[in-house]
């Protein structure tokens, strides 16, 4: 099912949701090509973390369409276990990093990193043992493995809930303010993980709170209020140079409050 | 007063067979309602209320009459239409009793486990069967067995009830002997001592498989 | 045809009255027992600790075929009914005891302190301060005893106390309608059931009426 390498990663065309009267997504687009890094950032309530929850079908949208590499996600042609079973197999495609991790406490950190290949892609146990440590060397926790979530830190958390969405090798990552419930010591060492993502060119989406970090690590920033794109650009000009007043406004309220370099002033 | 264990040491091989009994029933009815609470909470959550409200009525019937209650109605009542063992009525009667017990505190702990758990397990690509097979029920047993190890231990202490339907446990194997020594207090009082020693044990199974469930919570 | 209705409702009340009363002395058994746990001297802390462990340890089914039938070999001879009432007693008196304990250990132990700092004796806080704020949750947990109580005195069919569920299997024998006694023995032991549960819901109201919970 891959396309040829010009099709983008996840492409969205008119994207609308309404909650009862509340219409949180009206009409969004957007297009990822594959390795790219794509922030998202907006006031809350801006329907961001609505968008990215629709892409993984965990809010029904109204109208649009969602593909993933060429494959239409949302289908509404589809009932009942016909959906059921194509929406599963897309999620395997993609992996979603929540903000309270929802690591699963009756796992041992290995075995929520396991549970997917072994049970979804039928991996026998030793092989997947070995992608588990592997990736949990790879997000710094390999020691952990034994441990259970109840007795880890936010951070490391959070580290492992991302090993765990890859170990589907998954064609996209999707954030959701993945380091808003961290206390500031601790998002660094989730940032670092994202970022050692980044530089080996995972197709990302991230919503998030953190400017500089957003900044620092996108291809391409997206601003959201209203359940609109008010405003897209290339990090540094939509940063430092935004075309929007809105934008203006609402950079003015929220740079600094996260980049290290402002924290001083505050 | 004056009392004489020598019958209690003469009728020891019966009374042990007793405790055999009691240690059976034990655990099947164990095994039927842990299990059977977990499918009757599952379906009583997750079904059309032409399914689900039968099965809540049923629950609430079991918790709020009395067990020998329970049991005559089975013994008597079912006894008549179909020729079954009393043994066989006596476990039915004790696991259905627990597994409304189980299935109430079941159906607690299902609701409590967090939506956030159901979708990370979606994202991941499992279905709903599946998530709550691997995710939520294993879970809500966890936070589930203080309560279930309870009422484990009650439920074990009412298998002496079961001697009223005729069931050769410990209390209804001694009757016979009582009934050939005259001695009762020496007999029942051995009983009560083997249901204390029991209980201790199960105490410390209990203590012991709280302190491995904690970290799972 | 006998009519079956008459001889349920009276049996509910045997049932009911069993149960009241043995509530009511097994409420000063675990009074007797909270302070005996409280004792200065350890013998007596150790004595109702151990009582306690023992009457839960065991079945009630089997303390009253104890008492009942052993009763006699001790010089205790008791009729069925009082029989019935002195077990019931002393078995919940225990779990009530541990229900009552743990109402009192769930006041604030700041409350306790500041009492005591103002000059009340242990007695005097304990009155005025802890048991007030203690009662809401004394009184839901005795409660649930309550319940408990009532469903276990089905178990004093056994030595032949005509309560509810002796009268239910003599009727289930004699009539073949197991359907319908059931259903009527059943219906009486929930409104019995609910009427607990409403007392219980009134009194705990009344009790926390001043407390701001």
């Amino acid at each position: 099912m891959t396309q040829t390498t010009d099709t983008p990663m996840v492409e969205l065309k008119g994207i609308k949701k309404r909650f009862g009267d509340l219409e949180v997504l009206k009409g969004i687009d957007l297009r990822v090509d594959r390795g790219r890094i794509i922030s998202i950032i907006g006031p809350s309530g801006s329907g961001k973390s609505t968008l990215l929850r629709s892409i993984n079908n965990l809010e029904v949208i109204d109208e649009g369409q969602i593909l993933l590499d060429g494959v239409q996600v949302n289908r509404p042609d589809l009932k009942g276990l016909a959906f059921e079973r194509h929406i599963n197999h897309i999620r395997q495609n993609m992996g979603m990093v929540f903000q309270h991790f929802n690591l699963f406490p009756h796992l041992s950190t290995l075995e929520n990193v396991t549970l997917a290949p072994r049970k979804l892609k039928g991996m026998n146990a030793g092989a997947a043992r070995e992608l588990g440590m592997e990736l949990l060397e790879r997000v710094g926790l390999a020691d952990k493995a034994r441990a259970y979530p109840s007795s880890l830190s936010g951070g490391q958390k959070q580290r492992v809930a991302i090993a765990r969405a890859l170990a589907m090798q998954p064609k996209v990552m999707l954030f959701d303010e993945a380091t808003s419930a961290l206390d500031p010591e601790l998002v660094e060492e989730v940032n670092r993980v994202m970022k050692g993502l980044a530089e080996e060119h995972m197709t990302m989406l991230i919503v998030t709170h953190e400017m500089a970090f957003a900044r620092d690590v996108s291809d391409w920033a997206m601003f959201m209020d209203g359940g609109v794109v008010v405003e897209a650009d290339t990090p540094d000009k939509l940063f430092s140079n935004p075309d929007q007043e809105r934008t203006r406004h609402f950079l003015r309220k929220h740079l600094g409050q996260a980049s290290p370099g402002a924290a001083a002033a505050g | 007063m004056e009392f004489d264990f020598s019958p209690v040491i003469t009728y020891f091989p019966t009374l042990l067979k007793g405790v055999g009994v009691t240690l059976l029933i034990g655990l099947a009815v164990a095994a039927m309602s842990i299990l059977g609470g977990q499918i009757v909470a599952v379906i009583s959550l997750y079904t059309r209320k032409v399914v689900s409200w039968p099965l809540r009525f049923f629950i609430w019937l079991f918790m709020t009459t009395p067990l020998l209650l329970q049991l005559y109605f089975l013994y008597f009542g079912l006894g008549e239409l179909i020729l079954i063992p009393a043994i066989v009525v006596g476990i039915l009667g004790l696991g259905f009793h627990y597994m409304a017990y189980n299935a109430d505190i079941f159906i607690a702990t299902i609701r409590s486990v967090s939506s956030g758990q159901y979708e990370a397990s979606r994202s991941l690509g499992f279905g709903h069967l599946r998530t709550l097979l691997y995710i939520i029920l294993p879970q809500a047993f966890y936070r589930a067995l203080p309560q279930l190890s309870n009422n484990m231990i009650i439920m074990v202490k009412d298998i002496s009830v079961l001697s009223a339907i005729g069931i050769g446990e410990m209390v209804y194997v001694s009757q016979y002997a009582i009934s050939v020594t005259f001695r009762p207090f020496e007999f029942y009082i051995t009983i009560a001592v083997i249901y204390y020693l029991i209980n201790l044990m199960m105490e410390a199974g209990q203590t012991w498989i709280e302190r491995r469930a904690a970290y799972r919570r | 045809m006998i009519d079956i209705t008459p001889l349920l409702v009276k049996a509910a009340w045997v049932t009911l009255d069993i149960s009241a009363r043995a509530l009511f002395f097994g409420f000063f058994i675990a009074t007797a027992l909270v302070a005996l746990r409280t004792a200065r001297l350890p013998p007596l802390r150790w004595l109702a600790r151990a009582y306690i462990s023992v009457v839960r340890g065991t079945p009630y089914f089997v303390q009253l075929l104890l008492v009942f039938y052993g009763g006699p070999a001790i010089g205790l001879r008791l009729d069925p009914f009082t029989c019935g009432v002195v077990v019931g007693a002393f078995n919940i008196g225990a779990y009530m005891s541990e229900a009552m304990r743990g109402a009192i250990e769930s006041v604030d132990s700041g409350q306790n302190e500041a009492s005591r700092s103002l000059g009340f004796g242990r007695l005097a806080t304990l009155q005025h301060i802890i048991l007030p704020q203690a009662a809401g949750l004394m009184i839901r947990s005795v409660g649930v005893l309550a319940i408990i109580l009532v469903k276990n005195s089905s178990l004093v069919s056994i030595i032949s106390v005509v309560e509810l569920t002796y009268q239910a299997q003599r009727l289930i024998g004699s009539t073949y309608k197991p359907l319908e006694v059931f259903t009527l023995s059943a219906l009486m032991y929930i409104v019995i059931i609910y009427a607990v549960m409403g007392l219980v819901e009134f009194l705990y109201r009344r009790a926390t009426r001043y407390t701001f919970l």
